[in-house]
């Protein structure tokens, strides 16, 4: 591992400023059923009067970590320790209140506000809670909101707090977000990923009352996935890969190229030994088209933001990007399985905006979703079931024993592991869920196959079959396929062409034989 | 403490055993802090377990269970049972009693009874259908829909029967005529209802399925039908997984709105069938202010298909073990150890055990000091 | 003379029952819980205030008090009494992953049972309950008719302008973002549950008391507590629009005698109305802009549960 040279320094620097830890996480571990071990015996450190940057892909456990400190999860082993007073105290925190009682705050990347309600309303529940100036249950809103306006004149926010929240927009919305934590005069700042969907002035604004708080004394912890961001703005960053702690440097000493070497792992890129799957045919006719495809998120931020592409019969696409950045959407929005703002979308000779999933499924469309258990499969049912449902679009009645033929072909070309073909899925590994959507998927694919992640928590062996069967039937069935995958060496290894996603926009298209450097370059900018 | 979400096995059948073994005894319970003999209350209720009166309730139980079965497993309330089950029975009085009545206007037994059952279906799917629309295309729950429907319902059938329905051979309580008896659907044969205790009642039984030969019928009827609907039907597929994973249709391009009208309705139409065989196997008429008549069976249904775990193997256990609880009841009345209010509580005792203790099924509790 | 005042005195009665019982029970669901218990409910404070009233009566008449006190008295015990339902609710339905309407239905069968045998002990001794209900004075009802419009302005009042009612409202609408946001969702419902169905079961009294001021074990099967939840459905549970609409479908209820008489409406047409008025205000509301004012709170009836909790 090359992070030993590194470690040092970090330990020096904790025993010079013992007394400046306000929090310390020792030896956090947090496993879900699955089983996920989502957190491996992490221990941090946070100072006083510092801004942290986290880093790490996704399911590298930094969101897991900070919901551990807002009381949102409970960990399995370790222990957190605050300073209360001039001691450090160990602390049980159980709940988002309790957390605020010992002034930690998070603000995540989705507000959490209540849309019907008002802002005033909303930081009304924060500071009654916490019984913060004089807001008892039965003070009257008036005398509240006299308090917000108060707050927002002198922090510089213009707000009106009457408003309702259904009526902001995403950034106003991350204001109020930033208000009330500074209203409810938190010690420790947690940011989710905060500031990352923020247009550039209204970031750099916040990055000034950042830089107020942590002059003040306070501290907080951003996340996020941008390293130039994290560099700009941090004085440490810590990095997390697979649930465990790589390593803490000094922003100052430090480089682009080493963060990301402790990120995404040197060994990965040289130790898989990846073949490049050829693909020797001639491009065939554009299959599917998108022109200038802007799409919404849930929460009705534009994520997709202006997207022209076209893939052509015969060849593989690959997105390459890191996950939040409007793949998702994109490929669902493709499908038509999310509405757009406003572009066109088409599949075959099918206009998606009119047609939508129906008519893109019926002329043979497989589509691997990002979300499995939301879009891809219906746990109660079985893997019979399952099948059934896609591939039957007609009839009265399901002729089973077809179904039952189909499903064994697939289990045991996928070594899916199941008891039987009857058994509900929702029992199977995660591992095996997705092979079954796979398998399924890749069998529907007459026209095109588009897939998010197809081959994420898979085995090697699994991974390698999935990406071979779906080259073979791109260049066999003349099949075009669009894959967006947050797996870098998936995309190289697959792609004809290769796009990084990034922020909603799309960049490329980049040749096949593109040095990964570049790639990454793209994908974390 | 804490609580994941786990999935295990085969805790159903623990679970409906223990809620309804708890509810008894918080049944029990009650009864003793009301003054009565919880031990006598026991042996009436025992006794109605054994008891062929729970014969048409039975079949009943298992029709419209069944029925509800089809609504719950695509997670659609149908708690419309008692309207769909009393709206339907209107077109039977009025091709029984009117349009076909023996005296002015005779017919075919056979065909009229056949257009009873069919006519009786569609009102039921129907009067379904419109909470069926209000779910698809409004995004209104349907559980406060269904309820003011059934009160609808209610107050539709007393207006009739108060009115154009009423009988002209009644005197005394207000009510429809009775339904011609070559409408009637019920066998009666005689047993001479002798020897020991174990005879009497295989007789008893006999003379009760014979009674009830019709509503057997229709148990079986619509218990093959659901059994088909799940297992080989498109549609029964496509209930299953709304129930399951709406999102999952969607993303199939199946549309979700057409499955919550089919659902509802086919529900519903079955529950009309129920309620129109059963205005010609056992009611006869149809008297006035039908919600204080009522036998809740729209509600016991409910109950049925809960207690069965939305598991159409199980409906025939739970529909049993409710139609038995509902006999208890009118048992005890009969034993005057307490009137309608037995049931109730026997019954919402239950139900409130089965809820709570329904969580144990499908969540790890981990404990942690 | 006497005929208006009568209408009055009824219309009152109709209303004030109507109105308490709607308004509780739409404090109640702000917070998030589906409550179809409604009428069980109901009936159990009818029972009880039955069972009550009597004893209380002779107790206080005997010290030279006025009757309109035993009758409050009766009034505030039954509230009492379905307030620990309430809080029974809100608790399991908080802390417990189950089924809202599971539980509500299998409390209104207990309320059902158990409130015939709260009153059939005492109601088989007695005949009438109406030497012991209020008197019937203009002055007591206008009294009655005055505090139950001031504790609706009052729970207006509460829920839009207060820390407290706003954690309320943010409870119903998603509890897990109110949560995140600090609030104590349990202790929030259990005060929800406690208000909410402590004015129910005064308001249910009330039908004893004040409205029909005669009580019998079939009294169960009017329904009167759907109406009531049909009232606080089609109102939007908003305390101020309650007000109207209480009026309305009371009146509907209360007059559907006359209204017979007038429009020549038989009975059960009558009786339908206020049903149909309320699907047809459903519909309006939901095609339209006021549906974000009357629709119900984002997460009622919701089982409130995430990955994991801590109990």
């Amino acid at each position: 591992m090359s992070n030993v040279v590194l470690s040092t320094s970090v330990d020096t620097s904790i025993a010079e400023n013992a007394e400046n830890v306000i929090l310390s996480a020792r030896n956090i571990s947090k496993s879900f059923p699955g089983p996920v071990i989502a957190l491996d015996r992490v221990s941090l450190d946070l100072y006083t009067g510092e801004i942290l940057a986290l880093l790490g892909e996704n399911g590298s456990g930094k969101s897991t970590f900070v919901k551990i400190l807002y009381g949102i999860y409970t960990p399995d082993h370790g222990e957190i320790l605050v300073r209360i007073g001039r001691v450090l105290e160990k602390v049980v925190i159980s709940s988002p209140a309790d957390a605020m009682s010992k002034g930690i705050l998070m603000v995540s990347q989705v507000p959490q506000l209540i849309s019907k309600l008002t802002i005033a309303e909303n930081i009304a529940l924060t500071l009654t809670s916490l019984r913060l100036r004089g807001v008892k249950s039965f003070t009257s809103l008036t005398k509240i909101l006299k308090i917000i306006c108060e707050e927002s004149e002198r922090i510089g926010i213009k707000i009106d707090p009457n408003e309702k929240v259904y009526n902001l927009t995403y950034t106003q919305k991350q204001l109020v977000e930033i208000l009330k934590a500074m209203i409810v005069d938190a010690k420790i700042l947690l940011l989710d990923e905060a500031l990352t969907y923020l247009p550039l002035l209204e970031r750099k604004r916040l990055y000034q009352a950042l830089y107020k708080l942590r002059d003040q004394g306070k501290s907080i912890v951003i996340i996020t996935h941008k390293i130039p961001e994290a560099m700009e703005i941090s004085s440490r960053i810590a990095v997390l890969r697979a649930g465990k702690l790589v390593g803490v440097v000094n922003t100052q000493e430090t480089t682009i190229d080493q963060v990301r070497v402790m990120m995404f792992g040197e060994e990965r890129a040289k130790q898989i030994s990846y073949i490049k799957m050829q693909t020797i045919s001639s491009r065939g006719e554009p299959r599917i088209v998108v022109k200038d495809l802007h799409v919404e998120d849930d929460y009705g931020r534009e994520i997709v933001k202006g997207v022209d592409l076209t893939v052509h019969a015969g060849e593989v696409v690959g997105i390459a990007g890191i996950a939040g950045n409007g793949q998702r959407e994109l490929l669902e929005a493709i499908v038509g399985l999310r509405k757009m703002r406003s572009g066109e979308i088409y599949v075959g000779n099918v206009n998606v905006k009119k047609k939508g999933v129906k008519g893109v499924r019926e002329i043979g469309v497989g589509f691997i979703p990002d979300r499995l258990l939301e879009h891809g499969i219906s746990p109660e049912e079985s893997i019979l079931e399952n099948i059934a449902a896609s591939t039957v679009r007609s009839g009265v009645n399901i002729p089973w024993n077809v179904i039952e033929e189909i499903s064994r072909e697939l289990i045991n070309l996928y070594q899916i592991l199941t008891p039987s073909t009857r058994t509900p899925v929702k029992y199977l590994s995660g591992g095996n869920i997705l092979k079954t959507i796979v398998a399924r998927e890749i069998e529907n694919a007459k026209k095109a196959l588009v897939a998010c992640n197809p081959t994420r928590t898979l085995d090697e062996v699994s991974a390698i079959y999935v990406r071979r069967k779906i080259k073979e039937k791109t260049v066999n069935e003349n099949l075009a396929v669009l894959i967006a995958s947050e797996d870098l060496d998936e995309i190289l290894m697959v792609s004809d062409v290769i796009y990084v996603m990034n922020s909603g926009r799309l960049y490329g298209p980049l040749a096949p034989e593109t040095p990964r450097e570049e790639v990454e370059k793209l994908m974390v900018m | 403490m804490l609580k994941r979400k786990i999935v295990p096995k085969y805790y159903t059948w623990i679970s409906t055993v223990a809620s309804l073994t708890l509810g008894i005894l918080v049944y029990l319970i009650i009864t003793l802090l009301a003054g009565i003999n919880p031990l006598e209350v026991l042996v009436n209720i025992a006794r109605s377990f054994i008891s062929p009166s729970i014969v048409k309730d039975f079949f009943v139980l298992i029709a419209m269970g069944c029925a509800l079965l089809i609504s719950f497993r695509a997670a659609l309330w149908n708690i419309g049972g008692e309207g769909q089950f009393y709206i339907a029975m209107i077109p039977g009085v009025l091709l029984t009693l009117f349009i076909f009545n023996p005296r002015y206007n005779p017919a075919s037994a056979p065909l009229v009874i056949l257009l009873v059952a069919l006519t009786g279906a569609i009102m039921g799917a129907l009067w379904a259908l419109i909470a069926a629309l209000f779910r698809a295309y409004l995004k209104i729950d349907e559980v406060p829909v269904t309820l003011i429907l059934n009160y609808i319902a209610y107050y539709i059938v007393n207006y009739l029967v108060f009115g154009p329905f009423k009988g002209r051979y009644v005197y005394g309580y207000l009510r429809t005529d009775e339904i011609p008896e070559i409408y009637r659907l019920n066998v009666r044969i005689y047993l001479p209802m002798r020897g020991d205790p174990l005879q009497v009642a295989l007789q008893g039984l006999t003379v009760q399925l014979a009674y009830y030969i019709a509503l057997l019928i229709l148990a079986v009827v619509v218990y093959a039908f659901t059994w088909w609907f799940f297992k080989y039907c498109r549609l029964g597929l496509y209930t299953k997984i709304h129930g399951s994973n709406p999102s999952y249709l969607q993303a199939m391009g199946v549309s979700v709105n057409h499955t919550i009208l089919l659902a509802m309705t086919i529900s519903g139409a079955l529950i009309g069938l129920t309620g129109s065989m059963y205005l010609l196997s056992e009611l006869g008429r149809i008297p006035y202010e039908i919600e204080r008549q009522t036998a809740g069976y729209g509600y016991l249904a409910i109950l049925v298909s809960w207690l069965s775990l939305l598991d159409l193997k199980m409906i025939p256990f739970s529909a049993y073990i409710v139609s038995a609880l509902r006999n208890a009841g009118i048992a005890l009345q009969v034993a005057g150890l307490g009137g309608v209010e037995q049931s109730l509580l026997l019954i919402g005792a239950i139900l409130l055990t089965y809820s709570i203790t329904r969580f144990l099924v499908e969540y790890e509790v981990r404990v942690e000091w | 003379m006497v005929i208006e005042t009568t209408i009055i005195l009824r219309l009152t009665a109709a209303f004030t029952t109507m109105y308490l019982v709607a308004l509780g029970h739409s404090v109640f669901e702000k917070s998030g819980i589906l409550n179809l218990a409604i009428d069980g409910v109901f009936f159990l404070s009818t029972g009880v205030t039955t069972a009550m009233v009597i004893p209380l009566t002779w107790l206080l008449t005997a010290q030279g008090l006025p009757l309109a006190l035993s009758a409050t008295l009766a009034a505030l015990i039954a509230g009492l009494t379905t307030a620990i339902i309430g809080v029974f609710m809100a608790w399991t339905l908080t802390k417990l992953p189950i089924s809202h309407g599971a539980v509500g239905l299998s409390l209104m069968f207990l309320g059902y049972g158990l409130g015939i045998i709260a009153g059939y002990e005492v109601r088989l001794r007695v005949g009438s309950i109406r030497p012991y209900a209020y008197p019937d004075s203009l002055s007591v009802y206008l009294a009655i008719l005055a505090i139950t419009v001031l504790i609706g302005l009052l729970v207006h009042f509460f829920l839009t302008k207060t820390a407290l009612g706003t954690t309320i409202r943010a409870c119903g609408e998603n509890p897990h973002v109110a949560l995140a946001l600090g609030a104590d969702v349990l202790k929030t419902r259990l005060i929800a549950g406690t208000l909410g169905f402590f004015i129910m079961g005064v308001g249910a009294s009330l039908f004893v008391l004040l409205w029909q001021k005669y009580w019998d074990i079939k009294t169960y099967l009017l329904g009167y507590g759907w109406l009531a939840f049909t009232i606080a459905l089609a109102a939007g549970r908003h305390p101020l629009v309650l007000i109207p609409l209480a009026l309305m479908f009371g009146g509907l209820v209360e007059f559907s005698i006359t209204l017979q008489a007038r429009l020549g409406l038989q009975a059960d047409l009558a009786k339908m109305l206020p049903f149909i008025a309320a699907l047809v205000l459903m519909i309006i509301y939901g095609s339209t802009k006021l549906k974000r004012i009357f629709e119900p709170p984002g997460s009622l009836g919701k089982v409130f549960y995430k990955e994991e909790r801590t109990i």
